[in-house]
């Protein structure tokens, strides 16, 4: 099986990052995570990713969270998915590399992509993490960018720019 | 009089430099970078909520359209004698044919930081650093082919599948609908494998750097790509005459697409204009 995120040199530190068994269409995180952990048992990666990723966890407050915490070409990417009360189903990922956080957002099919790798998208928060540490190469650093009202960047909507018809 | 967009193969080597230096002009200027921005900020994917415009939705056309336009108005404000040429990524295929040459794109970026090294838009040039972004990388970056798992760009079959479609776009209206012409050419597959990006996206990941992000413009190869997209456009309303863009109108209420894209005849944000209005662009300009 050839891993699903370009090629990129991926695992260095922590192993594959297991898309290959999930299918991020229609499910939700938790099976998503399921299947990811469930895949990584497939191809004998266990010891790895029982290395990298913390299992779900409870929280004082009562939200459920799962969370990865790991280091990646020499990054350190944090994840932790925040289900909040009765809309569960729209838990949101926070996600860090290097303490800068990295907004990531959701296509209809349930897989994940950045402003760092917009022109494609990732089965899970994790390869989406990863993805984008590949992409900003030796030297790049997030910049903090807000959600803007269209779910992109910076935040302010249109109206104030320069490029009016 | 309408103005002619013409294959990057096509220019002479006063027009090369005449849009380069239009470029570099708008960039000094402190216009380029608007569009840069407003790229940004029109990049809502379609599992977030509220209104998409640019991408996975029907108005990926229109909204490109406009923005081309508005980045040609302002360089032929600078020189009225240029227009975006466009790039056929089916005939121009490798990392060193067009237009990755000295005078138009430069070169691909080097192995060590991706960086473009060389043509007008390297860094160290002076005249292009990056202002807008989703990182603090000041240069433009590139990885043609991407060296560390190669794909190739789309050929003219793939492009023809696109073409084929007489559906320019079908419900649900975003990116996993897998007929109809707009997302066959922007290019969203299922979420795995190659297959996942085609087309229009496959072009993005191929080239790699600073245009797989939201911030894409920053490579002003953005123009010559969406150029050559749009001139998919043209093409297929040639080629299916009784077929216009779709929805006609916006899905009732109940659906879970309502007001979440935009209508042939409703505004298309930021600008003032439909889709309806980008339809026919004859009077503004042509392709050769």
């Amino acid at each position: 099986m050839v891993p699903d995120v370009d090629g990129a040199p991926v695992g260095e530190q922590c192993g594959t990052p297991a898309e290959g068994g999930a299918r991020p269409r229609e499910s939700t995180r938790r099976e998503v995570t399921r299947r990811l952990l469930v895949s990584a048992v497939g191809v004998g990666l266990v010891p790895v990713a029982a290395a990298c990723e913390r299992r779900p966890s409870a929280q004082d407050d009562g939200r459920r969270a799962d969370a990865f915490d790991e280091t990646y070409r020499g990054r350190h990417i944090r994840g932790i998915e925040v289900h909040t009360g009765r809309r569960a189903a729209a838990g949101r990922w926070q996600v860090t590399i290097d303490g800068r956080p990295l907004h990531l957002m959701r296509r209809a099919d349930g897989s994940w992509l950045s402003m760092v790798d917009h022109y494609r998208s990732y089965p899970t928060p994790l390869a989406a993490a990863r993805a984008a540490v590949d992409e900003l190469g030796p030297d790049g650093q997030l910049r903090d960018l807000a959600p803007g009202p269209m779910g992109g960047a910076p935040t302010h909507g249109g109206g104030e720019h320069g490029v009016h018809a | 009089m309408a103005y002619t967009r013409k294959n990057v193969s096509k220019l002479t080597r006063s027009e090369r430099r005449r849009f380069v230096e239009a470029l570099l002009k708008v960039k000094r200027r402190g216009e380029y970078d608007d569009f840069v921005r407003m790229h940004m900020e029109y990049n809502s994917p379609d599992g977030e909520r509220g209104l998409r415009t640019a991408h996975m939705a029907p108005s990926f056309l229109p909204w490109h359209r406009k923005l081309l336009l508005e980045l040609e108005r302002a360089l032929r404000r600078v020189d009225g004698s240029v227009t975006v040429p466009y790039w056929d990524w089916t005939r121009d295929r490798t990392a060193t044919s067009l237009p990755w040459t000295d005078d138009l794109m430069g070169g691909n970026g080097r192995r060590s930081d991706r960086q473009v090294m060389t043509g007008p838009f390297a860094y160290r040039t002076g005249h292009w650093t990056i202002n807008e972004n989703v990182t603090d990388v000041e240069y433009l970056t590139r990885d043609l082919g991407h060296h560390s798992n190669p794909i190739q760009l789309p050929t003219a079959h793939d492009l023809e599948t696109a073409l084929a479609d007489p559906v320019y776009d079908t419900a649900p209206w975003n990116s996993t609908v897998t007929k109809g012409f707009r997302n066959k050419l922007e290019g969203w597959g299922p979420g795995r494998g190659s297959a996942s990006w085609r087309n229009h996206n496959r072009v993005h990941r191929w080239i790699g750097g600073v245009m797989v992000g939201g911030a894409s413009p920053n490579d002003p190869v953005f123009w010559l790509h969406h150029s050559f997209v749009d001139l998919q456009w043209t093409r297929w309303q040639r080629r299916h005459r009784d077929h216009r863009y779709l929805p006609a109108e916006q899905p009732g209420p109940r659906d879970a697409q309502h007001g979440r894209i935009v209508a042939r005849h409703q505004r298309l944000p930021p600008w003032d204009v439909t889709p309806d209005q980008l339809e026919d662009v004859s009077g503004i300009y042509r392709y050769e």
